[in-house]
């Protein structure tokens, strides 16, 4: 188990670091220069060639792309100093690189902007199992009954709406149009600050990601569910008399999760492009949204950051599912 | 991919609109008379040497509580820099809460802007030719740390503008190069010191290139007040630079928001025109249009104290009917141009053709505007409101569709069937509506339209005489704001041979040299030789085609108190702004 | 939020872990002579649901291919209208004839839009056929890309696994959102000079990138029943007869993936279609012609002041998606009988 631990690891940390390469060359072979728009940002459109030029020399981007990327990835392990304009700036280890447009050091900014985004995931995620396992076993055990088609359909129906409307949509009646108390205060608080507020500006970014997630899991849940229900050994504890809640969660729910915990690990990583959306609608300062406004100003460090940290996110959900996975069925061995 | 930047946006971005003055703004001058209602911008607004702090309180305002204020659309300033700040949304905010310069605008009991002191104890004196102008600097006067202001950090600030490998896009590339006497070549501190300017101890002397009698104007940018001497530099200091006004930075984020809170620095006796009602500020860049509107009709506790920078075409009528008085209608000297390429399009007949096959009401209409309300049909060059400027109409009457006058001037020409190409951004379905709605107005007006999609910055493609997109194009367009409301910062950027802003790449001898001419006439004739001259242009040549003048549209909440507009910077009036208990 | 990688990729890990129990019945239909397929569409065509969802989508794919046609017989047309006319623009810039405000208007039956004054039914006849494009044409690019390389990948085994194993890890990793929006502009940039084939251009990098993002589901699906099928007497034996590899795979292996390929097909298209909408609100789609997922972005504002006009693309994208998923569903219960009973 341990050596399958490492080799996984191993193999995440391969896959990672060709991630950032990947992000790193489409900015580097993009339609312009990576430091053009930032010319054009600073010189306000008159960005002319000697300028550009100077913007590329002094962003590294004249260097040679593999000179630069093992730079940003020296960086990350032993900081480096990094020239801009006529200062140098200290950026220490793990250094991700500045940030040109917000002037900041690109770890600062990611750590600054975690709590809000895993604020968002977890809360959302666990409202993706709290509901969608319970709907899904109850849709299971009407299987075939109107109230089964129901359940499924009518979730169906919420998550076949463009997941920005729905959100925009639920801000603007729960916040402003009926101006339901508890769901009123959208926004993040950091827990720290006050638990309180930071709950009740979560509680509609939370219901929003975890309703409309929860399809999936209810339709997951289902299948597993309907499939384990059948099998010899739940029909063998029926006979014995046991009750059917016990039946159906003590020795059908178990085994019927290891579809669920599966689709949860690689949900897990999505979520941060879930949290893009949420984020940006509810007015949350997190990770999405920063790599939203990135990828829309070409700023390079800022991008190549976010992507790592994706990559990371589900590298690692994704090990922990497997460890999971051996859990909750021990025909599984990791090998 | 600059989703956020539609054109409209890139030129309110780029310029800073400051207007109104001068006093005889098109009076004797009957305006054209269009079905639609023109609010007049506040002409005749004084200059007042001798105000002092605390300012005037507006009726009813007390103190306390957190203004939000909404940016639907813009993403706001890149930096805070104040030698960098050159756009109407940055500029408006900054002068009026945390960045003092030398002179400022305040709007008075009745509404019109007048230019008073604001570090200076005077709005300067000039020599008898305005080759010098002189200063005082207050001496009560301190930054947010607690030292006092000092007539070398107003020097360095001004040293600092002429830097234009740093400060590339700020207004110091245009003011203060053209104006103060630094000597030849002079890029800035880095050159060592400027020898124009002279300090004595408290007074601080600009001497000048040449006569520049808008000095006062000009002292009202941010970009030549003052800058530490120490810890100063570019770009840190754009992120947080140090305040002298009643408010100071807590928190800036790009592209995202800005908080405010009080300076405690700050003294009212020493400004006549700010104050220090809110206890906090909360500026939210880059807001969702509706989202925004339905914060302000919702009258939530909260959206009460809300302000929103601008209402959507959508919900004007209900913004207007919920929001009563604090729904302001501002107009602003800025105005948007369609430019036929002068090199290509050498026959007045078809520029004229393009002027009436312009479909202004479905074009503006198909982009988000309403016609008559924040986008005025427009006849000369330079806006209402601004001084010397002339009513008149480049072809006998005021330009509107009329596809059969355009076929005929196309006869004429004898060019049916003209090959128009120009640029638009697909990216925002608003502008490709708009650009959808002016094709369609173009063929049925005789012409035949070629439109290629173009989602980066217009102006850099523009500007670039050697890119094949660029190259292909013979109908471009301008976006122009005045700085402030003389046609010294109008017609010359836009007409002027070889300037990067002359989309049409017009460039005629004789009125190259009468702009040239006009900088030497005596000073009371200038403002009307600016007006004979756009006339001239329009009538003879009609390089550009004025197409809207423009309006803007603010609203705020039921508990914001003094909301105004700022008719000298086509923004919110910010400085009187208090949340009613 | 909805990413294409999600539907089909759980699919994959779904029957990797089914894998045991999927033997037994497919023997047994080989010994009835009759395929699995065809057993399957007997018993789909028993599910009333999944009959009129599949008639939902049919509808749909007539209204998509006859776009053109049935705008004829309305006589209605994408071209820009006349809103300085039809608008009563400045009293809230609704339409004078038709709704939200007035009666039916039988030269507009679904309205005229907001600031433009364009016909909603030419826009939506329209944006049905590409969204229908989209969805199917990234449906087919990514199944075809992932079935190639999960036959390959399980068959081949050894290195050749581990490599394609690795690229399907990597491209989950791959943040989509963050990447499909670095790669969009860069794709129409390219193509921005020749406004002629700028449309179609435009719309293949769509499809480029929602395929390009969405065949790692299918390849995990195809390898994993591969794996457990290349063990079989049947393979083995025509291993033993001589037979070249590209034929085991495509003759031997394929018929046998018929199933489970065509549920993953099925769930993998509302995805698409859904995965529009959502690029459509961050400025990636198709910006030339109507798409539905750009009506709703535009009409969203509209949710108040005339709902009809947000109503028909959502409604045609709810209907579509859910009648989608349901047949989907009903596929899937169809080809693995265990999940009806």
């Amino acid at each position: 188990m341990f050596a399958y631990i490492i080799k996984r690891l191993l193999s995440g940390v391969i896959v990672v670091i060709l991630v950032s390469m990947a992000v790193f060359a489409l900015f580097w072979y993009g339609p312009s220069s990576p430091a053009r728009p930032i010319c054009l940002a600073e010189t306000g459109n008159r960005c002319t060639p000697d300028r550009l030029e100077n913007y590329e020399e002094q962003l590294g981007y004249n260097n040679n792309i593999v000179d630069e990327y093992g730079n940003y990835a020296k960086g990350i392990f032993t900081g480096r100093e990094m020239p801009i304009g006529n200062v140098v700036i200290d950026c220490d280890r793990p250094c991700l690189g500045f940030s040109h447009r917000s002037r900041a050091l690109v770890w600062d900014e990611l750590v600054e902007r975690l709590p809000a985004t895993i604020s968002v995931a977890v809360g959302g995620a666990f409202l993706y199992l709290a509901l969608g396992i319970p709907i899904g076993v109850a849709a299971a055990r009407r299987r075939g009954t109107l109230g089964d088609k129901l359940l499924v359909s009518s979730f169906l129906f919420l998550s076949s709406v463009p997941y920005y409307l729905f959100a925009l949509l639920a801000w603007l009646y729960f916040t402003l149009i009926w101006q339901v108390p508890i769901l009123g205060s959208s926004g993040y608080t950091p827990i720290t600050d006050n638990p309180a507020e930071w709950f009740k500006g979560m509680l509609l970014p939370w219901l929003c990601l975890g309703i409309f997630g929860c399809t999936q899991y209810t339709r997951y849940t289902r299948g597993a569910m309907v499939e384990t229900l059948s099998e010899d050994y739940i029909r063998t504890a029926k006979a014995k008399g046991l009750p059917p809640s016990t039946v159906v969660y003590r020795h059908g729910l178990r085994s019927a999760l290891v579809p669920v915990v599966t689709v949860f690990g690689i949900d897990l990583g999505v979520l941060l492009a879930g949290t893009i959306f949420t984020e940006r609608i509810f007015e949350i300062q997190g990770i999405g949204r920063w790599g939203l406004s990135a990828v829309q100003a070409f700023d390079l460090p800022v991008v190549s950051a976010t992507a790592l940290f994706g990559a990371i996110l589900i590298v690692i959900s994704n090990l922990i599912v497997d460890v999971i996975y051996s859990v909750l069925d021990p025909r599984v061995r990791l090998s | 991919m600059k989703r956020t930047k539609s054109l409209a946006v890139v030129a309110a971005f780029a310029m800073v609109t400051l207007a109104a003055c001068g006093g005889d703004g098109g009076d004797g001058n009957t305006e054209p008379s269009g079905t639609e209602t023109f609010i007049d911008p506040e002409a005749g607004f004084g200059k007042i040497a001798d105000a002092e702090g605390p300012a005037p309180e507006p009726e009813g305002a007390t103190a306390g509580g957190t203004i939000t204020v909404l940016i639907p659309s813009d993403p706001g300033p890149e930096d805070l820099d104040p030698t960098n700040g050159w756009s109407v949304l940055g500029n408006s905010i900054q002068q009026a809460l945390t960045n003092r310069s030398l002179t400022q605008f305040r709007r008075n009991a009745e509404g019109s802007m007048e230019l008073v002191p604001d570090l200076a104890t005077d709005l300067g004196r000039p020599n008898e030719d305005f080759t010098e102008w002189t200063f005082t600097i207050k001496d009560n006067v301190r930054w947010e740390n607690g030292d006092p202001v000092t007539p070398e950090e107003i020097k360095y600030g001004v040293e600092r503008s002429f830097d234009s490998e740093t400060f590339t896009s700020g207004p110091g590339q245009v003011y203060s190069v053209s104006n103060f006497d630094c000597g030849e070549g002079y890029t800035g501190p880095q050159d060592g010191d400027c020898p124009g300017i002279t300090i004595d101890g408290q007074d601080i002397t600009f001497k000048m290139q040449q006569a520049f009698p808008d000095m006062d104007f000009w002292s009202t940018f941010m970009a030549i007040g003052p800058i530490p001497l120490e810890n100063s530099d570019f770009p840190e200091y754009g992120r947080d630079p140090l305040a002298t006004g009643p408010y100071m930075i807590e928190e800036f984020r790009v592209n995202e928001s800005l908080t405010l809170v009080k300076n405690p620095e700050w003294d009212p006796a020493s400004d006549p025109a700010r104050h220090q009602y809110a206890d906090k500020w909360i500026f939210k860049f880059d807001q969702d249009q509706e989202k925004t509107d339905q914060i302000l009709l919702s009258d939530t506790p909260e959206s009460q104290t809300t302000v929103s920078n601008g209402l959507g075409a959508t919900n004007v009528q209900d913004l207007q009917a919920a929001l009563g008085d604090n729904y302001i209608q501002q107009t602003g000297q800025c105005v948007s141009y369609r430019t036929p390429d002068y090199t290509k399009i050498t026959d007045i007949n078809i520029r004229k053709a393009i002027a009436w096959g312009y479909d202004f009401k479905n074009i503006q209409l198909a982009g988000g505007n309403i016609p008559g309300l924040t986008r005025i049909p427009a006849s000369a060059i330079m806006p209402p409101g601004m001084s010397g400027r002339k009513a008149y109409f480049p072809d006998g009457e005021q330009f509107e569709y009329n596809p059969e006058k355009a076929k005929q001037y196309l006869a004429d020409a004898g060019e049916e069937g003209y090959k128009l190409t120009f640029i638009y951004d697909d990216s925002d379905p608003e502008t490709k509506a708009a650009a959808e709605q002016e094709k369609k107005g173009y063929e049925q007006a005789g012409f035949t339209v070629e439109m290629i999609p173009y989602q980066d910055d217009a102006y850099a493609l523009w500007d670039d005489k050697d890119s094949p997109i660029n190259k292909k194009l013979n109908l471009r367009a301008v976006n122009w704001c005045s700085d402030w409301p003389s046609a010294s910062t109008m017609i010359p950027p836009l007409i002027e041979t070889g300037q990067p802003y002359n989309t049409s790449y017009f460039s005629e001898q004789e009125v190259d040299d009468r702009i040239k001419e006009i900088a030497t006439l005596p000073l009371e004739d200038q403002a009307a030789a600016w007006g004979d001259l756009d006339e001239l242009i329009g009538t003879k040549y009609l390089p550009m085609i004025p197409t809207a003048y423009r309006n803007d549209l603010f609203g705020a909440g039921s508990k914001i108190g003094g909301f105004s507009g700022d008719a000298a910077m086509s923004a919110i009036y910010y400085k009187d702004l208090f949340v009613k208990p | 939020m909805s990413t294409p990688t999600m539907g089909s990729e759980t699919l994959g890990h779904l029957s990797e872990e089914a894998l045991p129990g999927d033997e037994a019945p497919a023997t047994k239909r080989q010994v009835s002579g009759k395929s699995p397929l065809r057993i399957a569409a007997g018993r789909l065509r028993q599910d009333k649901v999944a009959m009129v969802c599949l008639t939902i989508v049919v509808i749909f794919g007539l209204i998509a291919i006859f776009a053109g046609t049935i705008a004829g017989w309305f006589n209605v047309t994408t071209t820009p209208g006349n809103p300085a006319e039809d608008l009563n623009y400045l009293n809230g810039g609704m339409p004078y004839k038709g709704p939200p405000n007035g009666s039916f208007d039988p030269d507009h039956p679904f309205g005229i839009a907001p600031k433009t004054a364009t016909d909603n039914l030419a826009t939506w006849l329209y944006g049905c056929r590409t969204s229908m494009m989209i969805a199917t044409s990234a449906t087919i690019l990514a199944s075809l890309l992932g079935i190639v390389l999960g036959l390959v990948a399980g068959f081949v085994g050894g290195i050749v696994d581990k490599i394609i194993s690795f690229v399907t890890d990597l491209f989950l990793t791959l943040p989509f959102l963050l990447m499909a929006l670095v790669i969009a502009p860069i794709l129409s940039e390219r193509f921005a000079l020749k406004p002629d084939t700028y449309k179609q251009m435009q719309l293949l990098s769509l499809i480029v990138i929602l395929a390009g993002f969405g065949w790692m589901g299918v390849a995990r699906l195809v390898r994993g029943e591969v794996l457990s099928l290349r063990e079989r007497e049947f393979i083995l034996s025509s291993q033993v007869i001589g037979m070249s590899t590209p034929r085991i795979m495509f003759k031997e292996l394929l018929p046998n993936l018929v199933a489970p390929i065509v549920v993953a097909i099925s769930l993998m298209l509302p995805a698409f279609i859904a995965a529009e909408a959502g690029l459509a609100y961050l400025g990636v789609g198709i910006t030339q012609g109507s798409s539905w997922g750009q009506t709703i972005l535009q009409a969203s504002s509209y949710f108040e002041h005339y709902p009809l006009y947000l109503w028909e693309p959502l409604l045609g994208i709810v209907v579509l998606v859910l009648a989608l998923n349901l047949l989907g569903d009903a596929i899937r219960d169809a080809v693995d009988p265990k999940t009806r009973r």
